[in-house]
């Protein structure tokens, strides 16, 4: 059954939209039960409150990781790849028996595991390494969702290989579709890498199997943890092209560059394991430097050209509608009354400035030493899955909300201010975190006075300012998420029903017209950006060695 | 065109000037990075070690205390301490919830570090230098460190271990001569020395003074860890105050079902060879860890914990 959209002219599968609707509400649960816990987090870390107790902090950090990095995000990219590989493509959704399967497993794995970590029988962190041991439930709720995620996945796959056999899809796939084949490719490496430690773990815990080797357990666990934040990567650098071609009628200068990129991410992003292994026994220096560096930095080559190709898109449209004064009125003239393009570029600008420079220098074998496992950690991750994907996911619900679920958004004047408040939020958590973490505080840790301690430790001074700043941040994301979370679902149950065009609160752009012929640079603005983020990495990578040649020697 | 299919020949479309000239530069800051840090490893003076060796929670431990019987100076507030010669092997522990033993070293001096747990991931955090490094059960993880910074510095621990992860901190004191020793109160460390008894598995105690077990037992009690979580001063934060507790009675929760028992040399026995057999009430969730003690060492122990008031 489908129906034809009044206002893009795809034609919806009707079942296809019933899927993508339930994914995106879990999607949404997941995230309200995150934020929840996080606001409980940041007021138990910051000393004066000092909300939980030990036990709760542990089990909330747990349930926070959890429902945060894995759930909210993997529902909403089902939600994603369904919406990807049917109505992009007018296309039918394969087999509807198996996305019923599908969102079951998934739905109950979050349950099982959810309940386990709740009656405290999963403190153990998302991490969960071995020998800290949880309750069989737990590893298996994580087993059955990541089962229904792959068949999640598979659909996906089955959707595109039917709109190539029914000639949905011509000579090769839109953009955006073909980024999420990018996501979904690596998302199959990547949960299969997960049930190849989860299984072995599972039976631990049931007392089938003697032991898990706790190195290996980790190495393979990364698999799994690292590599899954490159699928979040690829499905949110699609949604930003897409998000270009909505709002502004844009499109990547060169399609082949951007694809390029993509397929490099598929070549190399699953050698990330290593970043979390660099200060660890076992492994040598030589598999650390090729693996952490994704031979050679082959990935982070990826994600610089996306980083030019997705603000140039941007750049191109706007000139070729008429905004070409200096170099920079097409971004000082760009559509900021729309919530989803300015969550795209806040998103963009986070995850390059924050999250992206952080990652790379972290990620170096030495420079790690002096951040491993302190909470400039999440800190950096809060730069690329907080306000670069979860932005991103928040943006595009924007579109989602009056086109899939064809209602209006309540209160639209709040969604216009609500990206720059999550954006603000979270920018100001993340730096703070990662100035703790280079002062030495480190993460997962209830009392940064060490409390009943044999000996006691006093962090810098400056620390107390960052701590207040980390909790201001940490607020004000809370607050920008929760109204966020309380919009979609208001308009979701009760907004006033979308009957066409006219109440369409975000424009949808026709295509940029053609340019005219002219020679020179594409985009100067945006090569001047790529600069300035060029400068502010060469400042961060100086400070961080500077800093690494202070310390004790070591080798 | 992110929703619908390019352009004709976009394929063949030539890359625009900036946008080559960005791919060329990025390539080449992916290379430099690369380089980079293979050339600190010739050039720098900070790089992870490559030397592990295989090992386990229980031949480790029995390295670490034989090392530290052999080269305790004394105790500074429950955990031994050694300094190590320069240039020599040193056992660093990590257990729930502590690091041992207390460690000076001596400026611009290298020691090779011995670093592995006897029970959970640890994380090795070496502050105020600001160091950190991965610490496994099954795996000895050799650092060799310089010291370059005058002073106390504090190893915190920075991976989840349970719930007393908070309270892991342990020592590390750096100096330039001896003469510094006075200066951080260690020229008179309390002294229990582990010469004045032998807590070996083999030697006959039966003809033990009371007084002598109490001193092994005090010292097995140090060298084990047990006052990690055990406090001999009436507070109760991870496990039940042993000072005032032989004779007297407990509740405990056995199976889910609550009994008051006497601690008398049996309840020890169990408690330490079956800790989660009866839990005492309000302590079910910091669950006490296997500490494998020798008979010997129980009876010492037994003797030690009747002695405290």
């Amino acid at each position: 059954m489908f129906r034809t959209c009044d206002i893009t002219g795809f034609k919806v599968d009707l079942k296809a939209e019933k899927f993508i609707r339930l994914n995106a509400v879990m999607a949404v649960v997941s995230l309200l039960m995150a934020i929840v816990a996080a606001i409980l987090l940041v007021f138990t870390r910051y000393q004066p409150v000092h909300l939980l107790d030990a036990e709760w902090y542990y089990r909330l950090t747990t349930f926070h990781g959890l429902n945060a990095l894995i759930y909210w995000i993997v529902f909403f990219e089902i939600a994603g790849l369904y919406f990807g590989s049917t109505v992009v493509l007018n296309q039918k959704f394969s087999s509807p028996i198996m996305g019923w399967i599908a969102f079951v497993l998934m739905v109950a794995g979050l349950v099982l595991s959810d309940v386990m970590i709740l009656m405290g029988k999963a403190d153990v962190m998302l991490t969960s390494y071995v020998p800290l041991k949880a309750d069989p439930i737990y590893y298996l709720g994580i087993i059955l969702f990541a089962v229904g995620a792959l068949i999640g996945v598979g659909l996906f796959f089955a959707n595109i290989v039917n709109a190539k056999r029914d000639r949905n899809v011509g000579e090769t796939l839109p953009l955006f579709t073909y980024g999420l084949v990018a996501a979904a490719i690596i998302a199959v490496i990547t949960l299969a890498t997960g049930a190849i430690i989860y299984i072995p773990t599972f039976l631990w815990s049931l007392g089938i199997i003697d032991a898990v080797d706790p190195a290996v357990y980790k190495l393979i666990w990364w698999g799994l943890g690292h590599s899954s934040q490159q699928i979040n990567v690829s499905a949110m650098v699609s949604i930003w092209y897409l998000t270009t071609f909505l709002a502004i009628g844009g499109t990547s200068v060169n399609e082949r560059v951007s694809r390029f990129a993509f397929f490099l991410y598929i070549l190399f992003i699953c050698l990330a394991s290593a970043h979390h292994l660099l200060t660890d026994p076992a492994t040598s220096s030589a598999w650390k430097v090729w693996n952490t560096s994704y031979a050679m930095y082959l990935a982070v080559l990826a994600s610089m050209i996306h980083a030019f190709a997705v603000p140039s898109s941007i750049e191109s449209a706007q000139r070729r509608w008429g905004f070409n004064k200096g170099m920079f009125e097409w971004l000082a003239k760009a559509p900021w009354s729309n919530p989803a393009f300015t969550s795209c570029v806040l998103a963009c600008i986070g995850f390059g400035f924050i999250g992206g420079t952080t990652g790379v220098i972290f990620g170096m074998e030495q420079t790690n030493i002096i951040v491993h496992n302190t909470i400039a950690i999440p800190g950096h991750f809060k730069g690329t899955v907080v306000i670069g994907t979860t932005l991103t996911f928040m943006g595009i619900t924007y579109y989602l909300i009056p086109l899939i679920f064809r209602r209006k958004i309540v209160a639209y004047r709040l969604a216009q201010i609500q990206p720059w408040l999550f954006f603000f939020g979270i920018a100001i958590l993340s730096v703070s975190m990662i100035a703790l973490g280079q002062l030495g505080v480190p993460r997962r840790h209830w009392d940064s006075t060490f409390s009943g301690g044999p000996f006691t430790y006093t962090f810098n001074p400056s620390v107390d300012f960052f701590w207040t700043l980390m909790m201001l941040g940490g607020s004000l994301a809370f607050i920008a998420a929760l109204i966020w979370v309380l919009q979609v679902v208001i308009s979701v149950f009760f907004g006033p029903k979308v009957n066409g065009p006219e109440d369409m609160q975000l424009p949808i752009s026709p295509l940029a017209p053609a340019a005219k012929e002219h020679k020179g640079f594409e985009a100067p603005g945006t090569l001047i950006l790529t600069f300035l983020f060029l400068a502010t990495f060469a400042v961060l990578f100086f400070i961080n060695w500077k800093w690494l040649a202070a310390t004790w020697w070591v080798k | 065109m992110s929703l619908i299919a390019p352009q004709e020949g976009w394929f063949q479309k030539k890359v625009s000037k900036d946008e080559r000239m960005w791919i060329v530069i990025s390539f080449f800051v992916c290379v430099f990075l690369f380089v980079w840090m293979v050339m600190w490893h010739v050039v720098g003076r900070q790089n992870p070690s490559n030397t592990t060796y295989k090992t386990n929670p229980i031949e480790f431990a029995q390295l670490h205390d034989a090392y530290v019987k052999k080269n305790m100076l004394g105790m500074d507030n429950g955990i031994p301490v050694v300094k190590p010669e320069p240039g020599s092997d040193v056992i660093l522990m990590a257990q729930m919830w502590r690091w041992s033993p207390v460690l000076i070293l001596k400026k611009d001096e290298w020691y090779n570090l011995h670093i592995s747990s006897k029970d959970l991931l640890h994380g090795f955090s070496l502050q105020p230098s600001n160091m950190n490094f991965q610490v496994y059960p099954d795996y000895d993880y050799v650092l060799k460190f310089k010291p370059t910074q005058l002073g106390e510095a504090k190893i915190l621990c920075n991976e989840y271990c349970g719930i007393g992860h908070h309270t892991m901190i342990g020592k590390i004191l750096v100096i330039d001569s001896d003469e510094d020793l006075a200066k951080y109160g260690y020229d008179k460390l309390s002294t229990v020395r582990p010469g004045d008894s032998e807590t070996n598995v083999t030697e006959d105690i039966s003809g033990w003074t009371e007084e002598q077990l109490i001193k092994g037992g005090e010292t097995v009690f140090n060298l084990k860890g047990c006052n990690a979580c055990h406090k001999t001063d009436g507070t109760a934060l991870i496990g039940p105050a042993l000072n005032k507790l032989y004779g007297s009675k407990v509740k405990v929760n056995e199976n889910g079902k609550i009994k008051e028992v006497t601690v008398d040399d049996d309840y020890i026995t169990t408690s330490i060879n079956e800790p989660q057999k009866q839990i005492v009430v309000g302590f079910e969730n910091t669950a006490m860890a296997q500490m494998n003690l020798t008979p010997n060492e129980i009876k010492q122990i037994t003797a030690y914990i009747k002695s405290l008031k």
